[in-house]
């Protein structure tokens, strides 16, 4: 295997008594897309800063590029970062925030301005931007200055601090996708810090899930999506049902009791049971939205689930449905139609495949 | 014109544009037996235009004031960064020190220099104690006295002005210069610097017209054998009991503060496009 | 005098400190306005000693009135603010006797009738009998004295013989280079360097005349460690022998130190020098402002300044101590008092010296100082 470009051993941090990282350990391979997530205060940004150079790590290792990272500052590092706030030069036009690297690296000015060029086409940004401010620019185009300053010197590695958070969702959406195409163009690793699960699907090789300091589940996106670590990891994203169940091993699979769940032939394969999952202990069925589906009269599936619908949503590609059952809210996608197949009050049938259950710690 | 200023118009009028009307009209008027006489005539403007020493000390006074404004710049940067930066833990306490300092009244503290400074002072008897030769330094009563006193009464200003813009800047900047690959000093020099510039005009413009002012410290520290303007005018208004006079030297003060202020926003407007188109 | 009163370390800024202290010391002695109670209320523009409660109570008491005081900072100062219109609202003055004087020409004094003052003439040293001519303009009275001294060489004994101040010539020795302090005090200074160069400042002077002032000025300026306006810095200087002599000073600058034990340190007077006396004699008086409230208790305050009881309170201050005219005084002093108040030579310092005036020409000859001064480094 050809060696990894970010190699972290066993990182710790504290701020005073405050341990704000505990025994992070990844590998990050060379040219892949990493997603940091987790919610706010669970460390993901110290991690990024310790990768930066702009916080100092109190135990572990770091090893980047081939080379370790103690005692080396943020200037020498073979990172780049696009700030969450951008932290675009005000004082400085666009061609000199984007040349800013190379300008420090003393490159001739020719090199420097066609760089600045090449990175200007690679964002889609216009060549009379060149001599504005960054004050003079939309948000979006600022964020292409930004990701242009950070890529214009090539870097092994680009660190990104939540760089669309402030930005509207329709503009995240389209610059999303951009971000997704110029890693696939340049090749660099990307480590990408963002809240945001569903963002890290659409963009990560992989996603790193944080929480209070400690990786729960490293993966790949439908890893992490259809085989979370956790009810917590499950809970990250979207609607999801999770609904409270007990389990006890049986040979090599599970057999499942679940009230509001009824089963033809309640058993769960081993690997549809996360790994913490305690035999004979208590236990929560995952049950992503759009895997169940609205069974007409007559059908039947391997497992049913009946109650009555509370509200539903139009929201174009989908509708949601949401059914009391049991004492629990379940929440359902079925694709749209034109015609509603139920309305508010009326008693429903959910169906799902046995296959799609997946059985984690409660 | 717009309502809400007239406020502000009014106590300009009140303590700036009306007083600086009767200064300009006393200085045409005479002086006998000790007593103002209202001559409408040209006599202390022609004194005031024919006489060199005048005009010595003015000069003098401007050279010092620029001098002591570079002084001060050049000296609060590095002080400013270094709270904010470097001691930030202690910051709070150096700040407070300072205020402390800046209240005292500027009376006493320049005569704690001149305590601390002289032959026979602290600073001369501590030289003496480690080896160094009796009355080594030897710069009471001298213009050095006078630029150390002005220095030090007036460098809070800049200090505190720099500092405050310097607080202003947003630190993700700096470490986006790191991150870019820049040195310590790089970063100060590529972004605070150029950042803070508005504090740092704005703490050179206010020490400069304070020290065109300036009294005590040619006065006490300076032993007095260099007088600036504000003694010059201090000795028309009461030792000569000439109040014509120094209202047209007040007015020339004000002339050559105002002249040099108007140079002083040239420069800062061709530096900031300089900036821009560099 | 043009002189700060020995307020330590606050002379530059005195005027608003002396303010600030005036009114403290006004308000703890319960000096502050009592015209509720008196009958009347009368405005004194003083120095800092006639202001002393164990002076102005008694006379409150005795006269039903209500003084209260407004302390000079520097005697033009003072004379400028009553020329400038403050003469309305002020009913006696204790300065410097030249400003004292010039209120008769600024017309804003009251003339005082000295045969009415014949007692207090009475108990006078003889010199300061009427006509006392330094107070008169136009063979008018315009006050009475209070206290003087006089201005010469102020010599401190560990340092200096006192016969190497028979002269001023060390001011221009270069071995006495960066050792001469220069008192800002006005005219002061220049008095006695135009005596040195032979010219009599107190008559009318030709060009040829001021030209001689000038360069004994600018003899003086490269002799000069400071000019200082401080009396606290001065009187250091003196002790510690940075400064050898305070030109423009006097027993003002030495009584206190000699008060406080340092007897080694004396003000003479030069000898004559081709017939020119070089010493000077300075004074202060009291005088009436314009249009008193009320001129019979203004008159009364005259003599009450001048009577030996109080004469001797003036004369014994905490920041200096000084002479005063009255002869019936002179037996209310302790020996020790005399002492320091150096009246063995009183005398012969009063023979070898001119009494201090209005100079003619004191406008030029302080246009000159500042020319001088501007050129000298």
């Amino acid at each position: 295997m050809v060696s990894p470009i970010i190699k972290a051993s066993g990182i710790e941090k504290y701020y005073g008594t405050y341990r704000a990282l505990s025994d992070i350990s990844l590998e990050v391979a060379n040219g892949e897309f990493l997603a940091l997530v987790g919610p706010s205060g669970c460390g993901k940004t110290s991690l990024l800063k310790i990768l930066a150079g702009f916080e100092d790590l109190s135990a572990g290792s770091l090893v980047i590029d081939g080379k370790d990272m103690a005692g080396i500052p943020a200037s020498a590092r073979p990172t780049r970062m696009v700030f969450q706030k951008l932290a675009l030069f005000p004082h400085k036009t666009v061609a000199q925030n984007i040349g800013f690297p190379l300008h420090l690296a003393k490159r001739p000015k020719s090199e420097i301005d066609t760089a600045v060029r090449r990175m200007l086409e690679l964002m889609h940004l216009k060549e009379s931007y060149l001599n504005r401010f960054p004050h003079e620019l939309s948000g979006g185009e600022q964020q292409r200055v930004a990701l242009a300053r950070s890529m214009v010197s090539q870097p092994p590695v680009l660190l990104l601090d939540e760089p669309m958070s402030a930005l509207d969702a329709k503009l995240k959406k389209s610059l999303q996708a951009e971000l997704k195409h110029l890693h696939r163009h340049v090749g660099t690793s990307f480590v990408h810090v963002t809240h945001d699960l569903e963002e890290a699907m659409m963009l990560a090789d992989r996603i790193c899930v944080m929480r209070a300091g400690r990786i729960v589940q490293l993966g790949a996106p439908s890893e992490i999506y259809y085989r979370p670590a956790d009810a917590f990891v499950a809970g990250f994203i979207g609607d999801t049902n999770l609904l409270p169940a007990k389990v006890t091993r049986v040979g090599e699979g599970f057999r499942f009791s679940c009230e509001i769940l009824d089963c033809t032939e309640p058993l769960l394969s081993a690997d549809q049971v996360a790994p913490g999952v305690a035999a004979g202990g208590d236990a929560a069925l995952m049950i992503r939205p759009e895997m169940l589906r609205l069974l007409p009269q007559g059908e039947n599936a391997e497992c049913t689930i009946v109650g009555t619908v509370n509200e539903y949503f139009i929201r174009g590609a989908s509708i949601q449905y949401r059914i009391a059952a049991a004492g629990t809210e379940i929440v359902m996608d079925i694709p749209g139609t034109s015609t509603l197949p139920a309305k508010q009050g009326d008693a429903v049938r959910l169906g799902l495949a046995l296959g799609d259950l997946f059985a984690v710690g409660a | 014109m717009r309502l809400s200023t007239l406020p502000l118009l009014l106590l300009m009028g009140l303590f700036f544009v009306i007083p600086l009307i009767m200064t300009a009209l006393l200085s045409f008027q005479g002086t006998q037996y000790y007593r103002l006489v209202w001559t409408w005539d040209l006599k202390v403007w022609t004194d005031v235009f024919s006489q060199v020493h005048y005009w010595t000390i003015m000069w003098r006074t401007l050279v010092m004031a620029l001098i002591c404004t570079l002084l001060c710049t050049v000296l609060a940067i590095p002080i400013a960064y270094g709270m904010l930066h470097r001691l930030s833990r202690w910051s709070d306490h150096i700040t407070l020190l300072m205020v402390f300092a800046f209240l005292t009244d500027a009376v006493l503290k320049t005569f704690g220099w001149v305590l601390f400074l002289d032959r026979s002072g602290v600073l001369n008897g501590t030289l003496e104690a480690i080896g160094f030769p009796a009355a080594s330094v030897n710069v009471l009563f001298t213009p050095n006295a006078t630029m150390i006193g002005m220095v030090y009464n007036l460098l809070p200003y800049t200090i505190f002005t720099v500092a405050l813009s310097m607080a202003r800047i947003d630190g993700d900047l700096v470490l986006a210069a790191r991150d870019a690959g820049a040195s310590r000093l790089r970063a100060f020099v590529e972004v605070t610097l150029p950042l803070a510039k508005p504090g740092i005009w704005a703490g050179a413009v206010l020490v400069f017209v304070l020290s065109l002012g300036v009294f005590l410290e040619p006065k006490v520290m300076g032993g007095g054998t260099s007088p600036l303007a504000a003694e010059l005018i201090r000795q028309s208004f009461e030792t000569r009991v000439n109040w014509p006079l120094g209202a047209a030297l007040t007015l020339v003060l004000i002339v050559i503060g105002a002249a040099a202020l108007t140079v002083f926003g040239a420069v800062a407007l061709w530096q900031a496009r300089r900036v821009a188109n560099d | 005098m043009t002189k700060s009163k020995g307020i330590p370390m606050f002379s530059p800024n005195r005027r608003t400190f002396l303010q600030g202290m005036g009114a403290a010391g006004l308000a703890g002695a319960g000096l502050m306005p009592r015209s509720a109670q008196a009958a009347t209320s009368m405005k004194f523009m003083c120095w800092e000693g006639y202001d002393s409660p164990d002076i102005i109570k008694p006379f409150e008491e005795a006269n039903d009135v209500s003084i209260s005081i407004d302390l000079i900072t520097d005697s033009p100062g003072g004379f400028a603010k009553l020329a400038a219109g403050a003469w309305r609202d002020f009913d006696v003055v204790a300065t410097d006797s030249p400003w004292v004087q010039r209120m008769g020409p600024a017309g804003i004094g009251e003339f005082l009738d000295d045969a009415e003052f014949a007692d207090v003439y009475d108990s006078f040293y003889p010199q300061f009998r009427a006509p006392f001519e330094p107070l008169n303009f136009e063979g008018k009275t315009t006050g009475l004295p209070t206290r003087w001294g006089w201005v010469g060489p102020t010599v401190n004994t560990k340092y200096d013989k006192l016969e190497s101040w028979r002269s001023y010539a060390p001011c221009f020795d270069p071995a006495y280079k960066d050792k001469i302090c220069v008192l800002d005090w006005g005219d002061w200074p220049i008095m006695p360097m135009a005596l040195y160069a032979g010219i009599d400042p107190y008559k009318e002077l030709d060009d040829a005349e001021l030209n001689e002032i000038r360069l004994v000025l600018r003899a003086l300026f490269k002799n000069t460690r400071a000019i200082v306006g401080d009396l606290s810095v001065a009187q250091k200087g003196l002790m510690d022998g940075s400064f050898r002599t305070l030109i423009g000073g006097g027993t003002y600058c030495t009584s206190a130190l000699r008060k406080d034990g340092q007897k080694e340190i004396m003000s003479i007077v030069p000898e004559p020098k081709d017939g020119l006396k070089q010493g000077i004699i300075w004074m202060e008086a009291g005088g009436i402002v314009k249009d008193p409230v009320d001129d019979a208790k203004a008159k009364a305050l005259l003599r009450d300044l001048t009577s030996p009881e109080v004469a001797v309170k003036l004369a014994w201050t905490e920041a200096t101590c000084n002479l005063v005219p009255s002869q019936k005084a002179e037996a209310l002093f302790t020996d020790e008092q005399k002492d320091v108040l150096q009246m063995d030579y009183m005398w012969e310092a009063w023979d070898k010296s001119h009494f201090h005036n209005v100079a003619p020409n004191i406008d030029q000859m302080l246009e000159i100082w500042s020319q001088e001064l501007a050129a000298a480094r």
